[in-house]
């Protein structure tokens, strides 16, 4: 008992877990006013109206060079986008068409037939 | 050997080791042997490969929370879930997601719930041919299921399953603090970003808990001896690195309908034109929360039973945090046995 309480590695485990619950405990209650999430959520929306500033700005100089633009290539991924959801669906189709033949084929695979043991010991008794 | 000499030895294996540590690969997870079984753009469902000679008759689908990937149901060989449920005899089915793409920043809530989760469970019907199916949710996955099944009332669900799942949100602590309305500009955020990005989310997991990365870091270095402590923090770290970004539209339907309105919670929840009422839940359900989870306060999760519907209904409450719930020692020992229990009673 005695050499358990001198251990210096659960000594400094401890200490360690006490820094940690200390400092969160002190860390939420800061984090948790209502200053604090004014103060954060300000500075995020200042580093959002600089990037919206650049995205515009960009956007233009590449409408003048006549190329296409970060909006104008994701409206194509999302095209791209909704034919993979039809492609999915065909596949999916075919899949499942393949899988009724293989299982006419008699592909093994374990019987669904597991009892919980509540009914096994039921049935045992029966 | 005397304490000195213990002292010793493992300073010397630490030094050792720590430089393996350092210059090691990342961490190998999700090993049980799996095939996937349907992908479109971030969404993949997977199948994991039966493991015991008799299943049980109704397959399981694992909905994986959409901040993160879903290897934290399969961590390592032993601690696995997924590995745990199927030498059980279940058959396993799980949706997990990949970072969604820029142009995938209109998917919204309705998207996850009325088309990924229906169009999954339809192929698990189709694969297992099976009528119906369990549903288990962890965390947000948690959230979508459980508005699959009040807006599918009529569908093939049987069981399901809540893990650490948020349902008042104004109880949501920190997060709801950070996240309110009155300083925080979603639409500017999801309007300039469009996909909102992984450091963002993880910075949101992080300033939860601030110290817990350095202390972390500090336990890993003093256990550096332990070849198992140091698998399992390794495995654990890297899921907690790889959290994913978000699709614009679904964070901006999740901080507006969800956390500002609390209309899940609240029972006005429409999505896609369909009612989301919790106590239209008729099935057996079952919900486990973690007592210091520190994302998911148990306040927020605890009025879930009821709200509810059903009539077959338990509430377990353990031990331990957010993640240590689903893949700690503790889920070894109470958690994975308890769920394992209380699907194989309905599962036949």
């Amino acid at each position: 008992m005695a050499d358990k309480q001198t251990d210096p590695a659960e000594t400094f485990a401890k200490l360690v877990s006490d820094w940690e619950r200390n400092f969160d405990s002190m860390a939420n209650k800061i984090m948790g006013t209502d200053e604090f999430s004014q103060s954060m959520n300000q500075f995020q929306n200042l580093q959002l109206a600089m990037q919206k500033r650049f995205n515009e700005a960009m956007a233009q100089h590449l409408l003048n060079l006549n190329m296409p633009s970060r909006d104008d290539i994701l409206r194509l991924g999302e095209s791209i986008r909704s034919v993979e959801k039809r492609l999915a669906s065909i596949e999916a189709t075919l899949a499942k068409k393949k899988k009724k033949k293989t299982d006419k084929g008699g592909g093994k695979k374990p019987p669904r037939t597991k009892l919980p043991p509540s009914m096994r010991s039921k049935q045992r008794h029966e | 050997m005397d304490r000195a000499g213990k002292l010793v030895e493992r300073t010397i294996a630490r030094n050792l080791k720590g430089l393996d540590f350092l210059t090691m690969p990342p961490a190998k997870v999700g090993l049980t042997p799996k095939e996937v079984l349907y992908e479109r753009g971030t969404l993949r469902l997977y199948h994991y490969l039966p493991q015991a000679d008799e299943l049980y008759r109704v397959p399981i689908l694992l909905v994986m929370a959409t901040t993160n990937k879903a290897y934290v149901f399969d961590l390592a060989p032993g601690q696995s879930m997924v590995e745990y449920l199927l030498k059980e005899g279940f058959d396993v089915y799980v949706i997990d997601w990949e970072p969604p793409l820029p142009e995938e920043r209109s998917l919204s809530l309705a998207d996850y719930t009325q088309d990924f989760i229906p169009t999954c469970v339809q192929m698990v019907i189709d694969d297992s041919g099976e009528p119906d199916l369990s549903i288990v949710g962890y965390c947000m996955g948690g959230v979508l299921s459980l508005i699959y099944a009040a807006s599918h009332t009529d569908g093939p669900l049987k069981n399901l399953v809540c893990l650490t799942t948020p349902v008042n949100w104004a109880e949501m602590g920190l997060t709801r603090i950070w996240s309110d309305e009155k300083h925080f500009d979603v639409d500017r955020l999801v309007d300039t970003l469009g996909v909102v990005p992984q450091d963002f989310v993880q910075a949101s997991f992080e300033m939860l808990r601030p110290a817990q990365k350095s202390a972390s870091q500090i336990r890993v270095w003093e256990k550096m001896w332990d070849d198992e402590f140091v698998k399992s923090y390794r495995a654990f770290d890297r899921w907690g690195n790889e959290t994913l970004p978000l699709a614009g539209e679904y964070f901006r339907d999740t901080t507006k309908e969800l956390m500002w309105a609390n209309k899940l919670y609240k029972g006005n929840l429409v999505v896609n034109g369909k009612t989301a009422k919790l106590s239209d839940i008729k099935v057996p359900i079952m919900a486990a929360m973690a007592e210091h989870d520190h994302i998911v306060a148990y306040k927020a999760s605890k009025p879930l039973m009821d709200l509810v519907g059903s009539e077959d209904k338990e509430e377990i409450v353990l031990k331990g945090g957010h993640v240590s719930l689903i893949a700690g020692p503790n889920a070894v020992r109470r958690m994975w046995p308890k769920l394992a229990e209380w699907l194989g009673e309905r599962s036949v």
